[in-house]
């Protein structure tokens, strides 16, 4: 089937040498129905991003559906999608623990412990929040400090897709990164957050539907579930089909890890510290129209969360079975032309997915780049407007001063993504990296809001000088680690610890750190008055009771709910 | 009055739109065989795929059809 109109189209986004997969014209028709729906909805709420509520916060209107499937979209960006399916195809189903104990417990956490403070305080940011509780310091290092992570994020998110796209399917590097980038710009400058969170659902439709036939068709080709498992069993060892029976040494898995790792640097400081403080996924749950909605729009998320390993695992999983070829690290593709394992997802779509489904697939693949970007350069945009700009630089300016302050920024975040997408180009292993991102600024930054808002005690010099201890303990520790490799066996408490591992024991010092300063500082400095707490602190006036008509509608009883599955699942794949 | 659009209806249409196509590229091929086909592709995938897709759409897109409103 071929529709002339695109083949000139077609041409130009393929070059036959060295791809992998053609796009035929059906394919470039789905990828442009695409952009065409996400600048289209993006021109339809310009008229609705008028003022700095609607721009930057959507008008705090969105249903619990919404933000909870918009919460975790902005989460499902190309390093999610590539770079875990790869990890999958590298470590075996242990990368599932980043998608399970590595997000749904802190989800859960945000919504039924953390959304009340963060909604009735009426913030428009996390380091809103922090300047409340805190003052301008833990404001401004929070707010820098995520600025520069955010682009940072953006730009390896986009360098990945393209370099993929490049690698299976013969895209230019150059155009790939500037017609997303171009088109994620348009939509989210035109339409503010409103545009950003509608896209993101959609794309979350079209990641799943582009992306579920490949395990469907996967398991069909492999024999089902128990072949596979037995498949790999064979050919790589029990140790790639168990989640939890091989992490009591750091040798006995691929990833080399230990579960203390797992359950106190990942669960308890890397996903609460993400989840919970991270205002590119916090943003989205405070638009929700309401404190249920807010509540229950991260429960939706984990639910949601939970299923995509299917999506993600499973795909790295059945490639180590089925590929008729090994994939190599980035270095080693690099050097000598074969596949790296960050691209086991397209390389797989290709293998399953003919005209249509190919660019169905490929849809996906950008879809989960742009909503990952986008969900970047909005919270990039409302944190430099509302905590840098507007705090800092220009206090008395107009609405209006802000909304465009906000839409210039969204452009320029793009831009400086741009630029950095061209300087990460030579980082060895992307994952890896941005791991590493994590544990500087996230670990420490739970520690502090999470004592802000549990503990009256804690104070102002408190809570900066704890944030500031926790961010140069993660950077001296990797950069002790970098200069002197020896040192893993005290920071990682293994010489056999791998880079995972390491991430997540310097992430629970830093946030051992944070804690501890914070609360000497506090106990050594004057606390606030209880009346500048209402609404910031547990315990200092009660939060709002809800009216549910039914006891089904609590959101207590959702997560509750989430969390039996959750321990089931983690049972069942033990 | 304005004229309001749904998320819903926004993804109804393009799963709609996708639906057909894709269903419309693997009747195509029904006749017109593939030089080199995916793996698995005597299970006609874009044909179920596509036709669960459509009629996934075309009930989105009418339960979600914009409807006037007074602001």
């Amino acid at each position: 089937m071929q529709l002339q109109p695109f083949v000139a189209l077609s041409t130009y986004f393929a070059t036959p040498v060295h791809s992998l997969a053609h796009l035929n014209a059906v394919d470039i028709a789905v990828i442009a129905i695409y952009f065409g729906v996400v600048i289209f909805i993006g021109f339809y709420l310009k008229g609705s991003a008028n003022t700095s509520e609607e721009f930057f916060m959507a008008g705090r209107e969105m249903t619990a559906w919404i933000a909870g499937l918009s919460f975790v979209s902005a989460n499902l960006g190309s390093l999610e999608l590539m770079g875990w399916a790869g990890s999958a195809y590298q470590y075996g189903i242990l990368a599932t623990h980043w998608y399970w104990i590595g997000a749904i417990p802190a989800m859960l956490f945000l919504g039924i412990i953390m959304m009340p403070f963060y909604y009735i305080s009426k913030v428009n940011s996390v380091p809103g929040y922090l300047h409340l509780r805190y003052g301008d310091g833990a404001r401004a290092l929070s707010a820098v400090s995520f600025a520069f992570m955010t682009v940072l994020m953006s730009g390896i998110n986009m360098y990945s897709m393209a370099l993929v796209m490049k690698v299976v399917l013969g895209w230019n590097l150059n155009f790939s990164i500037w017609v997303s980038s171009i088109t994620v710009a348009l939509y989210v400058g035109l339409g503010g957050l409103r545009s950003a969170i509608y896209n993101e659902v959609l794309q979350f439709l079209l990641i799943w539907l582009g992306a579920l036939l490949v395990p469907i068709l996967g398991l069909i080709d492999a024999g089902g579930w128990t072949n596979l498992k037995a498949q790999i069993g064979a050919r790589l060892g029990s140790e790639y089909v168990h989640m939890w029976s091989t992490t009591g040494h750091f040798s006995q898995n691929p990833m080399g890890i230990h579960w203390t790792g797992l359950v106190f640097g990942l669960a308890l400081v890397i996903s609460c510290g993400y989840w919970t403080t991270d205002f590119l996924v916090v943003q989205r749950v405070l638009a929700a129209k309401n404190l249920r909605s807010a509540k229950m729009a991260p429960i939706i998320g984990a639910a949601f969360k939970m299923a995509v390993p299917f999506i993600v695992i499973l795909p790295g999983l059945i490639a180590l079975v089925v590929l008729p070829y090994h994939l190599v690290g980035e270095t080693q593709a690099v050097a000598t032309g074969q596949h790296s394992y960050n691209e086991v997802l397209p390389l797989m779509l290709v293998r399953y997915c003919g005209p249509g489904l190919l660019g169905l697939g490929v849809t996906a693949l950008i879809a989960g780049f742009m909503s990952g970007m986008a969900g970047n350069v909005s919270a990039f945009s409302t944190v430099w407007t509302y905590d840098i700009y507007g705090a800092f630089l220009n206090k008395k300016a107009t609405d209006q001063h802000y909304v465009a302050m906000g839409r210039w920024c969204t452009f320029i975040g793009v831009l400086i993504s741009v630029g950095t997408a061209y300087l990460v180009q030579h980082a060895a292993s992307i994952m890896d990296y941005v791991q590493g991102l994590f544990s500087f600024f996230i670990a420490p930054l739970f520690g502090t809001v999470i004592l802000g808002m549990l503990w009256k005690r804690t104070t102002k010099a408190g809570g900066f000088w704890g944030l500031l201890a926790g961010t140069c303990t993660a950077i001296g520790l990797f950069l002790w680690v970098h200069f002197d490799p020896s040192a893993l066996r005290y920071v990682a408490l293994s010489p056999d610890a791998k880079t995972l591992a390491e991430d997540m024991y310097r992430a629970l010092w830093s946030w051992l750190v944070c804690v501890i300063v914070t609360v000497t500082v506090s106990y050594a400095t004057k606390p606030k008055p209880l009346s500048e707490l209402e609404g910031l602190v547990y315990g200092v006036v009660p939060l709002p009771v809800e009216q549910d008509d039914h006891w089904y509608q609590k959101p207590i009883v959702w997560a509750g709910t989430i969390a039996v599955l959750f321990v089931i699942l983690n049972i069942i794949f033990w | 009055m304005r004229e309001e659009i749904s998320i819903w209806f926004f993804g109804g249409v393009l799963f709609l739109i996708y639906g057909v196509i894709i269903c419309l590229e693997g009747l195509w091929e029904l006749s017109h065989p593939l030089v080199n086909p995916p793996v698995l592709n005597h299970l006609h995938a874009p044909i179920w795929w596509g036709a669960m897709m459509g009629v996934a759409g075309l009930t989105y897109t009418v339960k979600f059809w914009p409807k006037k409103s007074r602001h």
